[in-house]
This record gives structure tokens, sequence and C-alpha cells, in this order.
């Protein structure tokens, strides 16, 4: 017959290296055109960080994300990154962007406020303009203040920053430090069905709240929290690298190490779970890896309440939770047998 | 060996060694590099073309057995003026990441839409389902080739 069950998984994860210093370095030019060019060491992998590294280059700036033209990951050109690894690039890299945007905007603010008649803390950028803040009617377009600065006043509009998590190492005498600049939540419930006559598990649906600081852009956050459910689910229930005793994996290929498919995928609902960090850049933190995390734990947990058994080996395949269904009733029989 | 074949409306051919799949010679005689290598033996549908009408893992065809045949491409799907509606949706909806299993899955999806105009979920996850995809959990990729269906109805209807 088939069981429905539910289970929750908690986590939380830390943003970027355990202590060791993990930087990112940025440059922010801004262009004569109202433009800007920004240069980063970090590489795109699908996760859309090249776009979100815009976003935040633009809202510093007040200018639009398709005014960004991004520059990455050309190791001879481009300032040095740590990498896209340690689900940290939204915070640090991004930190770092934010920096250097900052330093270009403080030109473009030092060259504006005589041609406003303002000091320029007065200043702000917003909608392709430097404007007098509380009066927005006074104002100049960026290209315009850019042009200026480059080829009036000779200051041309650039901010090159850096950014390394502030981390304080570990205190032998106390076990007291703070290893990682900040962290991410989520809790994630699954929804099952196992079939207790062959064990095999499916997974219905699955709720996924993730605290990642300001979502930056919520519809790639969703990307990245439904994708790393699919890997949640596949280390729960489907993949397994299996080895004979020389070492020598017996199942390098994808006939044999099972993924999901697309008819392994539940229903999703993704939650996002807003909560400004002020260490993160417009109070991002971030979201790779942590989509992953609490998977399997709440599927073996809907597993038990479906069935009674927990799983405490991955992945939890129709052969391992049939046998365990076994065992439980087998020893649910032993303990009655007395009572004859 | 001499093969004739059809790709993407034109008339090509190509003098291939006999053990040459349809995956390389599209590859590697004629540049079409949409078509992936990913496995190579039939697993994973990141090198899926359309041959008459029915989406194929071209690793597991030979060049030979294409000879008169007619190949649609990713490379076919867009023109200058317009992407084709599986396309504009995938990217409105940010369906894909690293995009490695886009050119398959967008032509797995095409057969189906072709064939069936109307799918229901469970008949796109079908057709999806020798298209593997590391990235994004499918989610937003079955969510577009729904749009794109809705929309390819609504230009028929218009038309
Ligand atoms: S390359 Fe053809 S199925 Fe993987
Ligand atoms: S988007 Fe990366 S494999 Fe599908």
């Amino acid at each position: 017959m088939k069981q429905k069950g539910k289970g929750i998984g908690c986590m939380w994860y830390p943003i970027g290296f355990t202590v060791a210093a993990n930087p990112s370095a940025a440059t922010v030019k801004v262009n004569e055109d109202g433009t800007a060019t920004l240069l980063t060491g970090t590489v795109e992998t699908g996760q859309g960080s090249l776009t979100v590294l815009g976003q935040i280059a633009a809202e510093e700036l007040g200018i639009s994300t398709d005014d960004v033209h991004v520059v990455s990951a050309d190791t001879d050109t481009t300032p040095m990154d740590t990498g896209a690894i340690a689900s940290r690039t939204t915070y640090v890299t991004g930190n770092a962007i934010k920096l250097a945007a900052e330093k270009a905007k403080e030109i473009l603010f030092e060259v504006a406020a005589p041609m406003l008649n303002v000091k320029p803390s007065q200043l702000e950028a917003v909608d392709r303009k430097v404007q007098v803040k509380g009066f927005p009617q006074r104002n100049l377009p960026i290209s315009e203040v850019a042009l200026q600065a480059q080829f009036v006043q000779g200051r041309p509009p650039i901010g090159s920053a850096s950014f390394n998590p502030p981390t304080v190492d570990m205190d032998p005498e106390t076990g007291q430090g703070k290893p990682f600049s900040t962290y991410v939540y989520a809790t994630q419930i699954a929804e099952v069905e196992v079939d207790d006559e062959t064990g095999q598990v499916d997974v219905l649906y699955m709720s996924a709240a993730h605290d990642c600081g300001t979502a930056i852009n919520p519809m790639l956050v969703e990307g990245q929290i439904q994708g790393g459910i699919s890997m949640g689910v596949g280390f729960a229930l489907q993949e397994e690298m299996l080895f004979d005793e020389k070492g020598v994996q017996i199942n390098p290929n994808l006939t044999n190490y099972i993924m999901p498919t697309s008819l392994d995928m539940p229903e999703i609902d993704v939650d996002i779970v807003e909560n400004f960090d002020p260490t993160g850049p417009f109070g991002a933190k971030g979201v790779g890896e942590p989509t992953a995390v609490p998977t399997a734990a709440a599927i073996c947990n809907a597993i038990f309440d479906a069935v009674g058994v927990r799983v405490t080996s991955l992945p939890a395949t129709a052969e391992k939770v049939l046998k365990l269904i076994k065992e439980k009733r087998a020893n649910e029989n032993k303990q009655l047998a007395p009572a004859e | 060996m001499d093969v004739k074949l059809t790709i993407n409306g034109e008339e090509k051919s190509a003098s291939v060694p006999p053990e040459t799949t349809l995956l390389r010679l599209l590859r590697e005689e004629f540049n079409l590099t949409g078509a992936k290598i990913g496995c190579d033996v039939g697993d994973c549908g990141a090198c899926t073309v359309i041959v008459d009408g029915i989406a194929t893992n071209s690793c597991l065809m030979l060049a030979g057995q294409v000879q008169g045949r007619s190949i649609e491409t990713i490379e076919g799907l867009a023109n200058m003026d317009d992407y084709h509606p599986l396309q504009k949706n995938f990217e409105d909806l940010g369906s894909l990441q690293c995009g490695f299993c886009g050119p398959g899955i967008i032509l797995s999806a095409k057969q189906l839409l072709d064939d069936n105009p109307d799918p229901n979920k469970e008949e796109i996850q079908d057709a999806l389902a020798g298209n593997l995809c590391r990235c994004t959990g499918y989610t937003k990729i079955v969510e577009a080739v729904a749009d794109a269906a809705r929309e390819m109805r609504g230009n028929r209807e218009a038309a």
C-alpha cells in the first residue's frame, strides 16, 4: 500500500571560507555616455551571478542594469576573485563591487557638487542622474557629469576596491572565534509517498523557505532553490558512486549513476524569506549551495512519518527502504510472540 | 562515405568515415555546435535533434542513417526577426542556468508541441524525461514549455 508522510529539514550555512582569506576585488568605471563597465574576476556558471553583480553596480550608481557592461574572469585583465564557490559571490564579490562603485560615484559627486552649487554629501545618484537630495529637479545627467570629470577636470570616474569577509580565528584557550562573516538559514518540508510493498519512495511536494538576505534577483533565487532541490532529491533517493575493492568507480556513467529526470521532480513552492543583512551588499547574503542541504533530511523524515523506518545511509533506494520495513515488521512480530 | 541530407531546410552534403555519428557530422562537418556531446552513449539527451519529426539522440545515429532525411537543429529555430516561442519563454522565465542541456531540451519540447499543441504538465515532463539537466530542477523549463504552448495556440488562432 502507498503510505504518505511529511518531514521537515532545517539548516544554517556559512557564506565564504572558514577564517581563511577569500577576497574579491573589482573595478567600476563610469563612461562618458552614462554607462558603466564592471571588471570582476568571478565566473558565471549559469547561476546568474553576473546579472546580480551588474544589478549591484547599477543600483549603487543610480543607472539601469542594462547600462552596466560586465567583463568577467579574464585573469589577464580583471581583478582577482577567489571564485564562484562557498556560496560567496553575491556577498563577497558583491561587496567589493559595491565599494568600487561607491568610489567611482564619489568622484562624480565631487565633480557635480560645484556645478549644482551644493556639497558632495548633499547629492544622490538616481535614474541616470546626479541630483540634490530633497530637490530632484536640481540634477545633471550622469553622462554629463562623467564627461565633465573625464575631459574638463581630468578626474576619470573610476573606483577599485576589494573585500575580504571579516572573521576572527578561534582562540585555542576559550574555543571562541568568528569563523564566518554571515550565515543563511532555510527550512524545507517534504511530502512523500512510500510503497510499503516495494520500498519505492516518490517525492510529491517540497516547500522551501530560504533566508538569503535581500533577494537581489528573486527569479534567479527561485531557480537556484529549484535546482538545489533536484540535487537534494537525487542525493536522497538515487545518486550513489559505487566503487570496487580497488577503488575504481563501477558506475562512471549516467546509465548506472542515476540522477533525477523531469519525472522525478516534485511540485515545489519557494518562499523567499527576505532579511536585510547590514554587512551584505544592499542586505544580500547568498543562496547557492544551501538550497541542496535540507532536502534529503526532510525526505528521510517524511519516510519515517510514512512507514516508521529511519534511513541512516543515503540514498534511500527502494531496496534499502524495503529491507528496513521488513526488519521493522519482523521486530514487531517478535515482540508479539510472548503474548501467545 | 557521401551523405546528402537536409538541415534546417537547406540541402547539405559531406564525405565522412562510415563510423561518424550524426552528432559529429553536425558539429564537425557543418559547424552546428548547438547539439552537445554530453555522454555520447544515449544517456543525457544533450545531443537531441529532430530527425523527420522525431526528437532523436544524434549520438546514437550514424551519418549513413540520415541519408536523404531532414534534420532540425537548434540553429534553425530562430530567424533574423524573432526567436521561437520556446526560446522566448525560456528566456523570460530564466529556465536555463548553465544551458548545456538547453538545445536538446528545447528540441524535445518542440517535437512535443508539434505533435500535441496542448500538453498537460505530465505530458511535458514525460516528453523531457530523456533530457538530463543538472542545474535547474526542470521546474522553470516545464513552466516555459507550457507558456510557449499557450502562446503558439494563441498565434494559431489569431492567424
Ligand atoms: S550525448 Fe547523446 S545522449 Fe548524451
Ligand atoms: S541548465 Fe545546466 S544542465 Fe540544464
